[in-house]
């Protein structure tokens, strides 16, 4: 498992696109759109990636987290399941999952410290029920692949090790799509060092070739990324919270205004 | 609750709300305890087959699910094979924020396997199911070693057999609280503290070893395999108790003992464990010159079971035999081959061992708590596979064990003069060894229970199948 991806129930999970890009009943309901449920999605990460940064855990931690909320989503309502506390409670658990336990009343104290919202804060005892309510959501498979390692071996090989530092942000960059539950880790990588590649004039038809991977794929992939940025305007590799110029405050506000029950 | 069988239900113990997946279940009573969590047995209404319940009480200082048990589900979620213990379902109370695993039941293990040996029989454990219990054992280790994961606590108590059934005579590792997955620790693996029940420990970690493989569980299957040949513990070192993380001398000392005083020249990365580089305990002079393990186990230097035994119990852990190499090992290619089933022997003229089930606390619901009515008559309990019936209960005990999963050791039996449960309750008499016994008279006045039995409730179970089938 920890070792064999092709028989971890990460690749057993992996689903299509147009089975992400749906907007759950509840939420529909109550106004919410394909593009909003996106956008919060997007907005979600990036208070993630916050929060993490304060708690000062590594990136592989906070990629879990990011997987296990966009996987809950996948099945759970943003109306039944408030996504300000899913957030935290995602990444306290992809703590424990990944061996380096934060304390709740950490996630608990920063988020107050960060966000003026009153909307976001919770107490400790919130974030452990939903701690519960995430591993059942999750179906209780935590164990999650990511990018990082693939990236670093496959440029190694390609002896391209100084693409690591923009290929790498690229990779993160990728946390705010939902390719993690769509493609093999590896082949996320492959996209990434593709980019890059292209971006900085590497020549590297040769290596893909010997690699034997579909590169329709990769190419698939890699043009995703592109027109993401293009699409919400990002400035790539500015690092993750400020660089959404596409996404502004009002805009996700509005979005978390329709699922919030009205009185 | 139901057809009131239910334990929570029927026994009066607070199971008046219980959650609706619980009633899939019959509850048939306790059988291990431990600091973060009770294990019970039911079994499930649909198919009768028999369930171990491991329930995981939410920690009182906020820390939510408990690190051991997030582990273990998402270690057990992602494997699957037959010498691993399965993870049947999990399900979570959100009322008291208790989780529960569910695992499929195995009667027995290797602890109470060995001291059954041991304190009842007086007779060895049979060649073939020696080499059948071991076989498995490091059948399911390489498995878990070939996926990266370290198990860290193996001990007899933690390997279990499967009883009477489709599965019978199948080794299932259970206990997977300390299992990590090495490849790419975030942290130190020596940062969970110490590991390893201090017998099975290996003579690395013993030294204050930071950087430790796979290869400690090796050392822990060198110890099981010894044991199951003498019957009692090779390397019985006293604890020393302390923080965090004591030297522990005795233990070194009976290691040494055996094997003789590790040194440089065989074990190249010995002189950098700390324990043995500070020399504080004077580890460093030799007291022990050479190994006479042999005579410990009493096998002939030239045997394959010596030879393989010795590699297991390699000092250096770069020497040491891996699973896989163990299980290539002329031991396993000579007669008696190691078969599917290891506790019947196919040789005829073999006796089959009727080993006594699990004793099960049947006074106790879901909640933990103990009722102070006498519970139901318990005919579930008596309809364990491959039980005797009279051993088969025992009543509530005062001291908590350490529970390891399904492999939890036995509940010791409690006096029974301490809680007047036992008759009340159609127990027909303490027999944690399940040696053949008349029926008390407690029993005769609930013949029904003792009906279902089969009657070889001795030694002599007619119920084993003669012929199984080899690997």
């Amino acid at each position: 498992m920890a070792a064999n991806f092709w028989t971890s129930s990460h690749y057993k999970q992996l689903v299509e696109q147009d089975k992400i890009d749906v907007v759950h009943p509840i939420d529909k309901e109550r106004g919410l759109t394909l593009e909003e449920f996106k956008l919060i999605k997007i907005h979600m990460t990036n208070h993630i990636w916050r929060l993490a940064q304060h708690v000062k855990v590594r990136q592989r931690v906070i990629a879990t987290a990011v997987t296990y909320f966009r996987r809950v989503y996948t099945r759970k309502s943003l109306t039944e399941y408030d996504p300000r506390l899913v957030t935290p409670t995602c990444l306290y658990l992809a703590s424990k999952a990944e061996e380096s336990t934060v304390q709740a009343r950490l996630l608990v104290f920063y988020i107050k410290k960060m966000c003026s919202d009153e909307k976001y804060r919770c107490e400790i005892k919130d974030i452990l029920e939903m701690e519960m309510k995430l591993l059942e959501a999750l179906d209780y498979y935590l164990v999650v692949f990511h990018p990082y390692r693939p990236l670093l071996q496959l440029l190694q090989d390609a002896g391209m090790t100084d693409l690591t530092h923009i290929s790498w942000g690229l990779v993160n960059d990728t946390y705010k799509m939902d390719l993690i539950l769509i493609h093999p880790p590896y082949m996320i990588a492959l996209a990434c060092i593709y980019i890059a590649s292209v971006l900085k004039d590497k020549e590297t038809t040769a290596w893909f070739e010997e690699l034997r991977v579909d590169m329709n794929v990769v190419k698939n992939i890699a043009i995703e990324i592109l027109d993401f940025y293009d699409f919400y305007r990002v400035e790539a590799f500015k690092g993750m919270a400020e660089s959404f110029k596409g996404i502004s405050d009002e805009k996700i506000n509005a979005a978390l205004h329709k699922l919030t029950p009205k009185p | 609750m139901g057809d009131g069988r239910a334990i929570a239900g029927g026994s009066g113990g607070g199971g008046s709300n219980r959650p609706a997946w619980l009633q899939q279940y019959d509850l048939v009573g306790k059988i291990g305890e431990g600091t973060y969590g009770l294990v019970f047995l039911a079994k499930t209404k649909l198919r009768k087959s028999c369930i171990a319940i491991k329930k995981f009480k939410q920690s009182k200082d906020g820390d939510g699910v408990s690190p051991t048990a997030i582990r273990e589900i998402m270690l057990l979620r992602e494997i699957s094979q037959e010498n691993v213990v399965k993870l049947v379902n999990v399900h979570i109370n959100h009322a008291d924020m208790s989780l529960y695993l569910a695992f499929d039941y195995a009667d027995h293990d290797l602890y109470e396997i060995i001291r059954y040996h041991r304190e009842k029989l007086n007779q060895p454990i049979n060649q073939y199911t020696v080499k059948s219990l071991l076989w498995q054992l490091l059948n399911g280790l390489n498995y878990l070693h070939s996926n990266w994961i370290i198990h860290r606590d193996l001990k007899p108590s933690n390997i279990l057999v499967m009883g009477e059934g489709e599965e019978q005579g199948v080794v299932k590792i259970a206990d997977f609280g300390l299992a990590r997955i090495y490849q790419a620790p975030l942290k130190p693996l020596s940062d969970n503290g110490v590991v390893v029940t201090i017998w099975y420990r290996a003579p690395e970690l013993l030294l204050g070893g930071k950087h430790y493989t796979s290869a400690v569980d090796m050392w822990a299957v060198g110890c099981i395999f010894a044991e199951l040949l003498t019957l009692k513990p090779l390397f019985q070192g006293a604890e020393v108790k302390g923080t965090p993380n004591p030297f522990q001398a005795d233990q070194l000392d009976k290691i040494f003992k055996v094997l003789g005083n590790p040194n440089p020249e065989k074990w190249p990365t010995l002189s950098y464990l700390p324990h043995y580089q500070s020399d504080q305990h004077h580890i460093q002079t030799v007291k022990y010159e050479s190994s006479c393990l042999h005579s410990y186990v009493h096998l002939a230097l030239k045997s394959p079971a010596y030879d393989l035994l010795s590699k297991m119990l390699e000092y250096d852990p770069q020497k040491r035999i891996t699973a896989a190499q163990a299980l290539e090992h002329e031991y396993f290619r000579i007669d008696p081959l190691p078969g599917r089933n290891a506790l019947v022997p196919i040789q005829p003229g073999e006796k089959i061992i009727n080993y006594p089930a699990r004793p099960v606390d049947t006074s106790t619901d879901f909640e933990g708590t103990t009722s102070i009515q006498p519970p139901q008559p318990v005919s579930a309990a008596v309809a364990i596979p491959g039980s005797v019936a009279a051993s088969s209960v025992v009543p509530p005990r005062a001291v908590p064990r350490p529970i390891s999963m399904l492999g939890m050791q036995r509940m010791p039996p409690a006096s029974m003069a301490a809680f007047n449960i036992a008759s009340q309750a159609g127990i027909a008499g303490l027999n944690p060894g399940g040696i053949p016994i008349q029926r008390g008279a407690a029993a005769q006045a609930h013949p029904q229970q003792l009906r279902r039995k089969d009657p070889g409730m001795g030694m002599q179970n007619t119920g084993y199948p003669q012929q199984k089938r080899r690997f």
